[in-house]
């Protein structure tokens, strides 16, 4: 293994499998935390209307694993800052009981941190992209706590959605792909112009 | 025309006028003030009227939601009346219009025009009300839902439960929930769904308790602030920090509080105390009234410390965090662990702050804890120290327990038991026995290790010896034990009586002595124990006249004992021998002696050396007892038994202990278990058994096994002689019938010429004397009566038949064997003659297999088949033969006589020959005495009556 990971090429793909495998397994804890709440809160289990909170450039087939790997990462980033609204509202409007919600609320989070640490290693460097958030809580809590709980629905449906396509990007990633150089085809990077600051 | 306008207009003018008649004018001005999270409107007029009829729409519908008559007065300063209606529904639901009139009895006047207030079914959107409703358990409230312009509705679900829904508007629909239950932690979820979307919107609802607070108790643990606490009641079940309990103490906030903090405290102490806790639901008030001195909670001291330490003292001092604690008048409890056993000890004083423990015992491990309360009007006890260790200093050790134990007439030992911690003071070194004599001068001292719990006395003369025994620890030597030897008696040399054990213990009383100025001592041991025994004694005073030895004494007593000295307890099964000595002065002189058992069990092993003596048919059984160490009770007697197969049974049943021997009687020729068994009052032992198998006697087996078949043996003959003589006719016609001998006439030789004997190379006495028809083995065999007759007629035919016929038939066989006809007569002829060895003979020599073939090759008459008079064996020969012959069955007579002989083959080859004819020629005696005499001439005698 030290051979491998002294070409950097191995060392590279094996950190990629990890990042695949922590995003899949994200990707379940993000399911169940969905059913979690849905069942505590007696919700219907079909998906609340309206786009998802986060939004990102289109997934074009134009783009390099690398700048999709970097786009989803901007869309978990705001995920997580979406998740971690979530707890500070809910903490702040209800009980800090503990629950199997509460628990798996923390793992996610906790996870959710790490493959965006994990996923940063993959980046192309210097290429920045972000995500929009198209509503924020404050405008979907001012309907009361109906709202705020309707708000962390779909903050939950977007974590379940995006750590989904990372998952599908990281596992999908051949291997040359890491073979590939760290640079973005010119094309490519006309492409993501629009979106990056 | 215009006269039918102008009447109507002459009617209109004549009913205003009326009602202007009544005085009750429209009311002026209504205004509607709608209070959206009260539900409430507020209508406000003008009039001059107090009486007024309302109306209340729901536009949309114009469904009626209220028609009331009520009383209203006018405000004395605005002039205006106002009324507040509270509706059931949410007014944004729909729009609602509101109309009056004025009242007066019968008289009203006209309806105002109506005002409205509009819902928010008018906005293109989806809207669910009330939100955030708080509500108590158990109420009922209606929920509306507005469907966008877009939706068609579908369903209302309170929680998981579908609710039935009614149309207020176009896109408004509401469900009334009755007696809610309390909500979860984040609230009732009320959802709306159409038939697009499950979620298009929702609401939350909070059902739940307003506060249950109870038992609100100040304190102080300064002297001088307060904490009041109180117990938290029944759960509000509202969650959302919006409708959480708030708690004012005194009317000041007590932020401190909450679910699960339920105390509050203030900085000076007011007398009375009202706690108010408060949630969106309701308000509940605590209250507590009481002077300080009242409601004293101490804190716990700090830096106890032992300042002394002594053997049997200690001085603890300890200090207070609050300086107003010095004056207070209290009371301080310290609780002593030591040895797993606790005490308390109560202290008071003003401010206390040291105290002497008195009482404790050497080179023990104490560990205090100390708590104060105040002394007057006291409240509770205060926090408690931490614990405090102590170890108190050593001190000589107590007196020894000491007894003196012999075992013969100038041997002995002398024991003392061991000290127990709270008697030792201190680890011991050893110990110091000293041994003095009134004869000798001086004392000889021994040290001896602290393991050791007894010395061996050796009396050299008469005279008593008395020995001390001391304990040594590091602090020092304890006060020596003395004991004089008491003088040996031997058991032999008592009346030792038998102790019966009550309940595992022995209980003994003697009488008083009046010597026994120092008191008793009572002792026991294993009886028959020696050397260094687990002896056992306890000292009593001299007004003691019993005592009562058991297991829960000794084991108390001795629970530090060495096992080897002192009994951990009685024993059950053990045989103790408990002795009684008065103690004076001089030496200790016994008083009493039993021997028991605390507890009888049955005996471990069975009795010993059974055996069995035989004599004639009696059987003695001895045997030995076991050993008393086995016994484990005393053997009450023995029972005896008789084993067999299945159970034991009893034949005696010896009370007698000192009987071990038994003698069963009458037993007879056969094989016998017995089994003894010794019994104690706990039953009976496992048994010992015995086996025996009963012989005769050398007489009785002559006798019997000899004489007795020899007696009946000569009987039998004796009685067969009678009988046979008795029946010696019938016997002889039966057996031995008289045949007639040839006789011989001048015809009797051949007519046809010359005979040309010339004898077969086999003689045809040879094959007479074939063994299979010798007469002497099948001549003896019995004939019935019939056959018998049948017989003798066949015989008195044959014998008054010619001798010319005789002779004739002869000659035919030889000379034409193939008639048929002389087939019948040689068949009758021979079957007339079976009887006789000379006619058997006769009879082979005529049956020659060539003529039988002859005659029956073709199947026809067999008249052997028919014979049943012959012997037995040939007869079934010639059945078999027959039988085996099967379907081509011609008669074959011969044939199995012929395999029987050894030279058949030969002599077949002669039949039909002249030789053949010469042979039967040769078996004609010419006289009687030429006759064969056969072997068992004798018994022909014998039964022909000759000597």
């Amino acid at each position: 293994m030290a051979g491998r990971s002294a070409n950097g090429r191995h060392g590279l793909r094996g950190h990629a499998g990890r990042t695949a495998a922590l995003a899949r397994l994200l990707h379940k804890d993000c399911i169940q935390l969905l059913e979690l709440y849905r069942n505590s809160e007696s919700l219907p289990s079909s998906p609340v209307d309206g786009d998802y909170l986060v939004s990102i450039p289109p997934l074009v087939p134009q783009l390099s694993d690398e700048e999709k790997i970097s786009i989803l990462h901007a869309a978990l980033k705001e995920c997580l800052r979406l998740l971690e609204d979530v707890i500070t509202r809910e903490d702040a409007e209800f009980s800090d009981e503990d629950s199997e919600y509460k628990r798996k609320r923390k793992t996610v989070r906790d996870r959710l941190g790490h493959l965006l640490a994990s996923t940063e290693q993959l980046l192309v460097d210097g290429q920045k992209f972000e995500a929009k958030v198209k509503e924020e809580l404050d405008g979907q809590a001012a309907s009361g706590s109906f709202g705020l709980k309707m708000w962390i629905v779909r903050v939950l449906q977007d974590l379940v959605h995006w750590t989904g396509q990372t998952s599908d990007t990281l596992h999908s990633m051949p291997a040359e792909m890491e073979k590939a150089p760290k640079t973005m085809s010119r094309r490519t990077r006309r492409g993501a112009g629009k979106i990056r600051k | 025309m215009q006269g039918w306008v102008t009447l109507a207009l002459l009617l209109s003018l004549g009913v205003k006028r009326s009602l202007a008649q009544n005085g009750l004018g429209e009311p002026r001005g209504l205004t509607l003030n709608p209070d959206l999270p009260a539900q409430t409107l507020s209508l406000a007029w003008q009039s001059d009227s107090t009486l007024f009829d309302l109306e209340i729409f729901h536009t949309e519908f114009m469904n009626v939601v209220l028609n009331a008559t009520v009383e209203v007065q006018a405000d004395p300063v605005t002039g205006l009346h106002s009324w507040t209606w509270h509706s059931p529904l949410p007014l944004e639901c729909t729009s609602h219009s509101v109309r009056i009139r004025a009242r007066n009895q019968q008289s009203v006047s006209q309806w105002s025009p109506l005002q409205t207030i509009p819902g928010w079914d008018i906005p293109e959107k989806s809207y669910m009300f009330p939100e955030d409703k708080m509500i108590p358990v158990g109420s009922n409230m209606t929920f509306c839902c507005i469907v966008n312009e877009k939706e068609d509705f579908k369903e209302i679900k309170y929680g998981r439960q579908e609710m039935k829904a009614t149309r207020l508007s176009r896109r408004s629909y509401a469900i009334t929930v009755t007696n809610q239950p309390a909500s979860d932690n984040t609230g009732t979820n009320v959802i709306c769904s159409s038939q697009k979307f499950q979620m298009l919107t929702g609401t939350v609802v909070f059902v739940g308790y307003p506060p249950g607070d109870e038992g609100l108790v100040c304190e102080t643990r300064d002297l001088a602030s307060a904490e009041c606490s109180w117990k938290k009641g029944r759960d509000t079940h509202l969650r959302i920090k919006q409708s959480l309990t708030n708690y004012t103490l005194n009317g000041r906030d007590c932020l401190e509080a909450n679910e699960r903090k339920t105390w509050c405290s203030s900085k000076m102490w007011e007398e009375n105390w009202t706690l108010e806790a408060r949630n969106p639901l309701g308000t509940v008030q605590l209250t507590d009234s009481a002077q300080l001195t009242d409601r004293v909670h101490l804190l716990a001291p700090v830096n106890v410390a032992a300042v002394k330490v002594e053997a049997w003292s200690a001085t603890l001092q300890w200090s207070w965090s609050v300086a107003a604690y010095k004056k207070l008048e209290m009371v301080c409890q310290l609780r002593l662990f030591a040895h797993e056993l606790s005490s308390t000890r109560n202290y008071d004083g003003p401010g206390l702050s040291s105290v002497v423990l008195e009482g404790l015992w050497p080179d023990v491990d104490y560990t205090v804890t100390l708590r104060c309360g105040s002394k007057h009007s006291f409240w509770k006890w205060g926090d408690e120290s931490a614990p405090y260790r102590i170890h108190t200093k050593m001190d000589r050790p107590d007196a020894l327990d000491v007894w003196m134990w012999m075992d013969s007439s100038n041997t002995g030992h002398v024991f003392w038991k061991p000290l127990s911690v709270r008697k030792s003071h201190g680890a011991l070194n050893g110990y110091e026995v000293s041994q003095s004599s009134a004869e000798e001068d001086g004392r000889n001292t021994v040290s001896l290790p602290p393991g050791n719990f007894s010395y061996p006395i050796l009396l050299n003369n008469s005279s008593d010896v008395t020995v001390a025994v001391a304990a040594r620890n590091p602090a020092g030597l304890s006060q020596p034990s003395t004991v004089t030897t008491p003088a040996y008696r031997a058991d032999s040399q008592l009346s030792v009586s038998e102790l019966l054990g009550t309940n595992g213990s022995f209980v003994l009383s003697w009488e008083p002595n009046v010597s026994a100025s120092s008191g008793y001592v009572v002792e026991w041991f294993p009886t028959g124990c020696t050397g260094l025994c687990p002896i056992d004694w306890k000292k009593l005073p001299e007004s003691d006249r019993s005592f009562t030895v058991n297991s829960v004494y000794t084991t108390t007593a001795c629970s530090l004992c060495a096992p080897l000295l002192i009994s951990d307890s009685l024993v059950a099964g053990v045989r103790y021998t408990v002795s009684v000595y008065s103690l004076y002065t001089s030496a200790p002189t016994l008083l009493q002696r039993w021997q028991g058992y605390s507890q009888e069990m049955i005996p471990s092993q069975s009795v010993s050396e059974l055996s069995l003596n035989q004599t004639g048919s009696d059987v003695l059984l001895s045997w030995k007892a076991t050993e008393m160490k086995q016994q484990r009770g005393f053997i009450r007697g023995y029972t005896i038994y008789l084993a067999s197969a299945a159970h034991l049974d009893l034949i005696a049943n010896i009370t007698d202990p000192a009987v071990q021997s038994y003698r069963v009687k009458g037993l007879t020729l056969s094989s016998y278990k017995f089994v003894v068994k010794a019994y104690t009052s706990a039953g009976e032992d496992a048994g010992a058994t015995v086996a025996i198998k009963m012989e005769m006697d050398t007489a009785d087996m002559l006798f019997v096994g000899i004489l007795v078949p020899l007696g009946i043996m000569f009987c039998c003959i004796i009685l067969f002689s009678i009988f046979f003589y008795k029946k010696r006719e019938w016997v002889k016609k039966a057996f031995y019938p008289e045949i007639p001998g040839p006789k011989v006439s001048g015809d009797w030789s051949s007519p046809r010429g010359p005979l040309d004997v010339k004898p077969s190379p086999h003689s045809l006495v040879h094959i007479v004397k074939n063994p299979e028809w010798d007469f002497t083995k099948e001549g003896l065999f019995p004939v019935p009566e019939e056959e018998e007759e049948s017989e003798n007629d066949n015989m008195e035919v044959d014998t008054d038949s010619d001798e010319p016929a005789l002779l004739r038939y002869y000659n035919q066989v030889v000379g034409d064997g193939s008639h048929s006809n002389q087939v019948s007569d040689s068949s009758a002829s021979s079957t007339a003659s079976m009887g006789s060895t000379q006619t058997e003979i006769t009879y082979a020599g005529i049956q020659s297999p060539s003529s039988s073939q002859g005659a029956y090759s073709g199947g026809g008459y067999r008249p052997q088949m028919q014979s049943v008079t012959g012997p037995a064996e040939p007869q079934i020969e010639f059945e078999a033969d027959f039988q085996d012959d099967g379907l081509n069955a011609g008669y074959k007579p011969q044939c199995s006589w012929q395999l029987d002989s050894p030279e058949a083959e030969n002599f077949s080859g002669s039949l039909g020959s002249p030789t053949s004819v010469t042979s039967s020629q040769f078996l004609i005696p010419e006289s009687s005495e030429e006759k064969p005499q056969p072997s068992n001439t004798w018994f022909h005698n014998f039964l022909s009556g000759k000597s």
